[in-house]
């Protein structure tokens, strides 16, 4: 087996909990940042006395220091496992999707974050969801549940379902997905998530935004409506499909950007490299 | 053109449906994508995929239809025509291909007539020039073809399509001329042409020949009862040969030739006898065209068209549909690559 390929994360802004972990919280306790001094009377921990700051005290309260404790927050996938994702050569979306949770299953347990999953095709998957667990191995079983998962037609109305789970709740959720669904409801979708911060994985095969090489004829079939479409391959078709790809990354672009979250593209093979450099991005 | 359509093998017809088997859209000919509607629309592509099941039905239909044999069955057309029917018996022994005398051959010299004798032109080859203009002339009679050397040779059977009787005439050329002259056989199987017809109009036999021959008492019993039987005129066109006896000679010299022995005995035939002595080619026309003055009565026949066949036509189209969906598979990218 290759070395596992970890990712570095952590998250931006301060976040609420009580268990002790590797993110910036807002909860007081043990950890290195100094918030302030108050009376031993108010908060009774003889350990942290601070006798300088006591001496200097005019009043001549004991003062304790308190620091704000660094906190481990549940970390979730949000999956697609519509048919779309069954696509990709030579690797299918799906397994580049369980490359990524395979990851992330190390990344988290090696920060203290639990993790969890839930999927949905064109509706919730309950058969798939996993409950926020702190332990070793759940990133592998999360990657061979998605590896062995037949998936239906996608569509946004199984998206909501799923995050109705996590709304209101603190947390890191990655929403992975090809979006390869109308978009006119994922402002709401994201809206229900204010309070996390969300990472959308947007996963593409190079099939899909590269057209092949050589000119010809190209029946197509769509593997979710089973549409059928006929593309004459040239020089036109082919600069019109490039088009087509760069405005749909415009499209989602706008829409996350709207909300102040920037989308990670992951095309062919999930690089645990880029996605830390997101994050150190977006911490620093 | 009023027939209806019909088939030789109906029963193929059975097979139709699997035209429709391009429609049964398989999964195998196609890329799976996972998104169409994101792509651009493509009008060309569009319309190649809608082109090529069409392509598909029509070549596996027209080639049903092909193997059923379509075509406008065989008929029957009933005609009123103004001629006769003719049967041309031509002389096609060695004879025939000597050369007739010029125009002028009374006028020159003895001495050096054998000489011009070699000048002008072979004997068969004026008699099918005229026979062929004979026929053009005459588009309303029936024609039949026949030569005959050694033995009678039918090559035309009695047709008022010009055409095939002008390449019979042509068909004339090919080779030399045989060693022998059988007018008795000539004119038995001559006559036997008629027996199996319906009298439908005047009939007339045209022996153009240039030789006669001692025919035996049985077979000019059967010429003369076949002629009266058929109701059968002769005409005989003679083409005399330099040296040869006249028809109406008297002379005791040519009592006993071959051709007035012939010609006697079809005087002594109680059906309509003609005789036409050509020494020269213009006599040979002269000969020609009273024949065609003098036969014009009404003739009615029944005329057999033959069966058309289609199936060329389906099987053109199928091949171009064919071509079609070679030229599409040709185009074809059968992977991401």
């Amino acid at each position: 087996m290759s070395t596992s390929p970890e990712f570095h994360y952590r998250l931006p802004h301060r976040s609420g909990g009580w268990r002790p972990g590797s993110h910036p919280g807002s909860s007081l306790g043990g950890g290195q940042e100094f918030v302030s001094h108050v009376s031993i009377f108010d908060r009774p921990d003889p350990r942290r006395l601070d006798l300088r700051a006591s001496l200097r005290e005019v009043r001549g309260d004991w003062l304790v220091r308190v620091h704000r404790q660094r906190v481990s927050v549940p970390v979730y996938v949000v999956a697609d496992v519509s048919a779309s994702m069954s696509f990709g050569l030579p690797k299918s979306k799906l397994h580049v999707l369980a490359d990524f949770v395979t990851a992330l299953g190390h990344s988290a347990f090696r920060v203290g974050d639990a993790l969890g999953m839930l999927a949905f095709d064109a509706r919730e998957r309950p058969d798939l969801f996993v409950p926020a667990l702190l332990s070793r191995g759940v990133g592998e079983v999360m990657a061979s549940m998605l590896t062995s998962c037949k998936g239906a037609a996608g569509g946004s109305d199984g998206l909501e379902q799923a995050v109705l789970h996590l709304a209101g709740r603190h947390g890191l959720i990655f929403l992975a997905s090809d979006f390869h669904w109308p978009l006119d409801r994922l402002g709401g979708v994201l809206d229900l998530l204010a309070h996390c911060y969300v990472v959308p994985l947007v996963v593409w095969d190079p099939a899909e935004i590269q057209p092949p090489r050589h000119d010809g004829l190209m029946p197509l079939r769509d593997v979710e409506s089973g549409r059928r479409s006929t593309q004459w391959l040239r020089p036109v078709t082919r600069e019109r499909w490039h088009e087509a790809v760069e405005r749909r990354r415009a499209e989602l672009n706008r829409i996350f950007s709207a909300r102040g979250i920037r989308p990670f593209f992951i095309s062919g093979e999930f690089a645990g490299e880029a996605l830390s450099n997101y994050f150190l991005e977006a911490t620093a | 053109m009023s027939e209806a359509l019909t088939f030789e093998h109906p029963w193929l017809l059975v097979l139709l449906p699997l035209a429709l088997l391009p429609l049964l859209r398989g999964r195998r000919d196609t890329l799976a994508f996972p998104s169409v509607a994101w792509l651009p629309r493509d009008r060309v592509g569009q319309l190649v995929g809608w082109l090529w099941p069409l392509f598909a039905i029509l070549a596996i239909a027209s080639s049903i239809l092909a193997l059923a044999q379509p075509g406008r069955p065989q008929s029957f057309v009933q005609r009123t025509g103004t001629g006769a029917e003719i049967l041309v018996l031509l002389d096609r022994s060695r004879s025939m291909d000597d050369r007739m005398l010029p125009a002028n051959w009374r006028e020159i010299d003895p001495s050096s007539l054998l000489y011009h004798t070699g000048r002008g032109r072979k004997k068969a080859d004026v008699a099918r020039e005229l026979l062929s203009q004979f026929v053009a002339q005459r588009p309303d009679d029936r024609f039949s073809l026949m030569y005959f050397s050694n033995r009678p040779l039918s090559v035309v059977s009695f047709t008022q399509h010009d055409a095939v009787m002008q390449a019979g005439i042509s068909a004339g050329v090919t080779g030399r001329g045989l060693a022998d002259t059988e007018v008795g056989r000539a004119l038995v199987a001559g006559i036997a042409e008629f027996d199996q017809r319906a009298y439908s109009g005047s009939r007339i036999m045209l022996l153009v020949s240039d030789g006669g021959a001692h025919l035996d008492e049985e077979t000019r019993e059967r010429i003369r009862i076949g002629l009266a039987r058929n109701r059968i005129a002769l005409y005989w066109m003679y083409l005399r040969s330099y040296n040869s006896a006249t028809l109406d000679t008297t002379d005791d010299r040519w009592a006993n030739a071959p051709e007035l022995a012939l010609h006697r005995f079809f005087q002594s035939l109680p059906t309509p006898y003609r005789a036409y002595q050509a020494e020269v080619p213009e006599d040979l026309s002269r000969a020609v065209a009273e024949v065609g003055r003098q036969q014009n009565l009404p003739l009615d026949f029944l005329e057999q068209i033959p069966r058309r066949d289609y199936s060329r036509h389906f099987i053109a189209v199928a091949a171009f549909a064919c071509a079609m969906l070679l030229l599409y598979r040709s185009m074809l990218l059968r992977s991401w690559q």
